[in-house]
């Protein structure tokens, strides 16, 4: 064994595991943190689950045959509640599907059965594609039922040509691989956000604690200079650090959403299909970064007064993990609408949502639902300020590290 | 003598029940060096720092220059300069970019910054090396550094915490050296603590030395020896808490 390593190492433990803020903020986080979301999790499937029980798909049968018949009632018997299109034109599929209220249309074409014999029979599928998950669950059950007959009639008698109809336009694409790919940004875009907030949380938390490990701070303290301007300056300068982050991030995102294009169904970019954001929802998207962010530092900057070093300010970030980490994992694999109304209030109130609802808001182009998003940010970092600036008028400032201290005896 | 510059009455600071200062009581009078004196817990620290508006006072009254520290804190920040025990400065500024900064909080107008900086470089007589960043500078070097930010503006009322804590016999002699002769030459009151009882019998023209939160003996150090029969003040001291 190297000569000293045991002595270190052992020094090491005891100094991490007698510090409460550390050995809790590590322990204690992670545990609220799945608890909660296992909670939130449960409660999705179960929803995902009911809304596939009953599947409303509407046909359209043009066939002349008897096959397309035989094709519906096969549906029916398979638990397919199936409306019946008689009048319809395939030409304004859109329209038809509005007016029934469909999310699915299967379009059995005129010479079905006559191709089905040799193997060669098409089906046509329309799904509406919104960006829920349970869309994708509803024409998923749809698609596996649809294979179900086909085995039942003869090996491969006839395929399915999937389309998506995103914002009232036709996509020759499988709803599936549009999942695919708006789910690859759901799980993306908040990892990304998630790192940016708390990179520039440890950054701030440290400054007032640097100030208190070298003994600077009581010095500033000293001086006849407005206190409120130490701690906005100290916030503006890890905004400008802060602003670096946001700008990386939109042009990193912007690049990677160009970089989306659905395989096999010829080139399709999402921005062509309106499931990016436009301009002015990019410009909201940046704004909802910042104000986030500025919050955060805020949060950060305050949390950090309280503690005596840099390592415990650092340890002290940790106890925002949950609150950062978890609207973001729930956003990353459900969207606002499949949320009951209070966990949405929940989320919303949560203000390191406001970014990731940004993307989600600006892409669907619910600009209003983003702008409150950042007025609400905006004002509870007013607050935060407020606070902290009545905080820093006192002693507390540099007594409230003895607080702590006694706390941990 | 004229007006006087620093008057404490009856202070107390109490922390979750451990009293810092107990009935504190003690004048300074302006261009005088005045030496709070005493062994580690005395209540020197605490006693500058409230001095220094940092702390509230649990009770009593501080008054600098006739005004009151607990209702006017940042009139008294206008007339003191407060160098706290082992502070440190920015690492990674250089010298003269430090008194800069520190110049530029002060002052009101740029002509004045550069006076300041001026005088802050003459005093700290670190010569080249103020354009080396601070992160090089030996302990004794930073404290001159720290020193010459405190004077360089002028203050009414100098609050210098062990200006020489830390040091060695030779940056010592410096730096006490550079406090007598700032007094002299500017005629600014110092008011200052230390438990090197060579120090303050050297530098301060009285001394209040300080047990358990309060003022045991207080006057000129020599006046102090003759009255105690000591030899140093080092005597009065073990004498003075002897008695107490």
């Amino acid at each position: 064994m190297i000569k000293g390593l045991k002595t270190i190492t052992s020094k090491e433990i005891k100094e991490l595991v007698r510090d409460p803020r550390i050995i809790l903020g590590i322990t204690v986080a992670p545990l609220i943190m799945f608890l909660i979301m296992g909670y939130a999790m449960q409660g999705i499937f179960t929803q995902v689950e009911k809304s596939v029980e009953q599947i409303g798909l509407g046909v359209l049968n043009l066939d002349e045959g008897n096959l397309g018949e035989s094709l519906i009632e096969n549906l029916t018997k398979l638990g397919v509640d199936v409306i019946e299109l008689k009048s319809a034109n395939e030409s304004d599929i859109v329209q038809q599907m509005k007016k029934y209220n469909l999310t699915t249309l299967l379009i059995i074409p005129e010479n079905f059965s006559e191709n089905t014999q040799s193997h060669k029979g098409i089906i046509k599928m329309y799904a509406v594609y919104e960006g829920s998950v349970t869309e994708s669950a509803k024409t998923g059950k749809i698609s596996t039922i649809i294979e179900q007959i086909k085995r039942m009639w003869s090996p491969d008698p006839f395929t399915v040509s999937e389309n998506s109809i995103v914002k009232g336009k036709i996509i020759p694409v499988s709803p599936s691989i549009l999942s695919g790919l708006v789910m690859s940004q759901n799980i993306t875009i908040p990892i990304v956000i998630a790192i940016i907030t708390l990179l520039s949380m440890q950054l701030a938390a440290t400054s007032i604690a640097t100030e208190k490990e070298e003994k600077t701070l009581e010095t500033l303290l000293s001086l006849p200079i407005n206190r409120f301007s130490i701690l906005v300056g100290k916030l503006f300068g890890s905004v400008f650090v802060a602003m670096i982050g946001a700008v990386a991030y939109l042009v990193g995102f912007n690049y990677y959403m160009g970089s989306f294009n659905a395989p096999g169904a010829g080139y399709v970019e999402l921005s062509e299909i309106g499931l990016t954001p436009a301009p002015a929802g990019y410009i909201l998207i940046g704004i909802s970064l910042f104000v986030t962010l500025l919050f955060a530092l805020s949060l950060a900057i305050i949390a950090s007064a309280f503690t005596e070093d840099v390592r415990s300010a650092q340890a002290l970030v940790g106890y925002f993990y949950p609150i950062i980490f978890i609207p973001m994992f729930l956003l990353m694999y459900t969207d606002m609408s499949m949320l009951s109304l209070p966990v949405r209030i929940a989320v919303f109130a949560i203000p390191f949502s406001q970014p990731v609802l940004a993307v989600r808001y600006a892409t669907s182009g619910d600009y209003l639902i983003a702008i409150a998003g950042i007025i609400y940010v905006s004002f509870l970092t007013i607050v935060i300020l407020y606070i902290a600036s009545r905080f820093f008028a006192t002693e507390k400032i540099l007594t409230a590290k003895l607080a702590l201290k006694r706390m941990r005896r | 003598m004229g007006m006087v510059a620093v008057e404490v009455k009856n202070l107390v600071k109490v922390f979750d029940r451990i009293k810092a200062v107990d009935g504190l009581s003690f004048c300074v009078e302006e261009g005088e060096i005045y030496g709070l004196v005493g062994p580690n817990g005395a209540g020197k620290t605490t006693t500058l720092r409230i001095i220094a508006t940092l702390l509230s006072p649990t009770s009593g009254e501080v008054k600098i220059f006739g005004i009151d520290a607990s209702k006017k804190p940042e009139k008294i920040r206008e007339l003191i300069s407060y160098l706290p025990e082992e502070a440190d400065a920015y690492k990674n500024l250089t010298g003269v970019e430090y008194l800069r900064f520190m110049a530029k909080l002060c002052s009101r107008n740029p002509a004045e910054t550069e006076e300041m900086v001026e005088r802050g470089i003459s005093i700290s007589g670190l010569g080249e090396r103020l354009n080396d960043k601070i992160k090089t500078y030996s302990k004794g070097m930073k404290r001159r550094l720290l020193i010459a930010r405190a004077l360089m503006t002028l203050p009414k009322l100098a609050i210098l915490d062990e200006p020489t804590s830390g040091l060695d016999v030779i940056y010592s002699f410096q730096v006490r050296d550079t406090i007598k002769s700032f007094v002299r030459e500017y005629g600014i009151t110092v008011l200052l603590s230390s438990h090197n009882m060579l120090e303050v019998e050297y530098l301060c023209n009285r001394i209040g030395l300080l047990s358990r939160g309060r003022i045991v003996a207080e006057g000129p150090p020599d006046e102090l020896k003759a009255s105690y029969n000591a030899s140093n003040l080092e005597e009065v001291f073990m004498r003075v808490s002897n008695n107490d």
